[in-house]
């Protein structure tokens, strides 16, 4: 520190704040001192500006950041590993052939049900992720309220839609098996996709602009170490399927199917761990590269 | 987070361009004849950075500069209008106490 001794008084910050700004809060008190700025007003200042970051800190304000850009990591992570999962668990009936879905089903019974458990990764990630926007949701909307923020309504009503039209549409699709009816059929659910990847988007702007209490986050950090959990079970239950199924049949059938969704659904998994460890580092400290 | 005076004035002095802690204080006390302490600019400054408001430049010589991001921006245009709002509304039920 300088010798100007209301520079000194820049030890009373929290250690993270001053590791962040110390050097240029000094410099400014020094540069002010030069052209002639009061020390005593400046003291006080200083002062008041310690004790509030001291509150702030304590009120977990940096912590929320962290959990902030955990929990939208996680957010994506989940939806792209559900999304995947839910098209692999769907075909695992049928894997690769439904003649040889059911062998597997009779001769290598110690195979792990992957389908089931996907099943119950699916159930447990959708509770948890329903459950914690509830608190999200009431604190958004009470948050929108306080600062006239009409838009966050808007980006509230945009799951709410998007799952209604998607749904609507749903029971007017053919089912009569024509290529027409399944073109639809395909294109409407890539249009599904499209509409969870927008809402994922919405919900993640909500959760980047809007104010949350430390008891929220707190339930938000939960859910969303609660659904990596999960991914990581269903993860793991899909590579020791794929694994025994393969042992057990000797050929490589659909081999490039169960890779590229395991794939998918290792670097989800992993994003979400690693999220979630990175919420967890001591301090946050967002120096940019010097010049 | 809410706006406080020290918030809006610092991202009012961005808005031309990014500046350092020093030629921040200055222009405010420039453009709103407001003396800022160095403990409130920088406190307004970690609390609009943590939001992602303002973004840290390269430092130049142990000062570094700010610079207003587009949210930053949105923000305080929003901010502004409700103010001019309010304030025309203030300044038009005044006129008549004022002209008598």
């Amino acid at each position: 520190m300088s010798g100007s001794w209301p520079a000194c008084l820049l030890i009373a910050y929290p250690p993270d704040w001053r590791d962040r700004y110390g050097d240029e809060l000094e410099t400014l008190v020094s540069d002010l001192r030069e052209h002639g700025r009061s020390p005593v007003p400046m003291t006080f200042d200083l002062l008041r500006g310690a004790a509030a970051a001291w509150c702030r800190t304590r009120r977990g304000l940096l912590m929320s950041e962290r959990s902030r850009q955990a929990l939208t990591t996680v957010l994506w992570s989940w939806v792209a590993f559900a999304a995947t999962a839910a098209w692999f668990g769907h075909d695992l009936g049928i894997y690769p052939t439904r003649s040889i879905a059911r062998q597997i089903a009779a001769t290598h019974q110690v195979v792990p049900d992957a389908y089931h458990v996907l099943i119950g990764v699916g159930v447990v990630g959708l509770a948890v992720t329903g459950i914690a926007a509830v608190p999200f949701a009431l604190e958004a909307v009470r948050y929108a309220r306080a600062n006239g923020r009409k838009s966050v309504f808007a980006w509230m009503a945009v799951p709410l839609l998007t799952a209604g039209i998607w749904l609507g549409v749903v029971q007017f699709i053919g089912r009569t098996g024509s290529t027409a009816a399944m073109t639809g059929a395909v294109a409407w659910l890539l249009a599904g996709l499209a509409g969870i990847a927008w809402s994922t988007k919405a919900v993640v702007h909500i959760v980047r602009t809007c104010e949350f209490s430390t008891t929220t986050w707190r339930i938000g950090a939960a859910a969303a170490t609660a659904v990596t959990a999960a991914m990581l079970v269903g993860t793991g239950a899909t590579i020791v399927w794929g694994l025994a199924f393969r042992a057990g049949q000797g050929h490589s059938a659909g081999a490039s199917g169960w890779l590229i969704v395991t794939a998918i659904m290792a670097v989800t998994t992993a994003r979400a761990v690693l999220a979630l460890l990175g919420a967890r580092r001591p301090a946050p400290t967002p120096a940019p590269a010097p010049a | 987070m809410e706006f406080t005076e020290p918030a809006v004035l610092v991202l009012t002095s961005l808005a031309d361009g990014p500046k350092h802690g020093y030629a921040l204080a200055k222009d405010i006390e420039a453009f709103a004849g407001i003396k800022l302490g160095p403990g409130t600019l920088y406190g307004a400054l970690s609390r609009l950075e943590d939001r992602g408001w303002i973004e840290a430049l390269p430092a130049e010589d142990r000062r570094r500069p700010y610079q207003i991001t587009s949210a930053g921006a949105e923000h305080l245009s929003a901010h502004l209008q409700t103010a001019r709002h309010v304030a025309a509304t203030g300044l038009r039920r005044l006129e008549p106490k004022v002209a008598t």
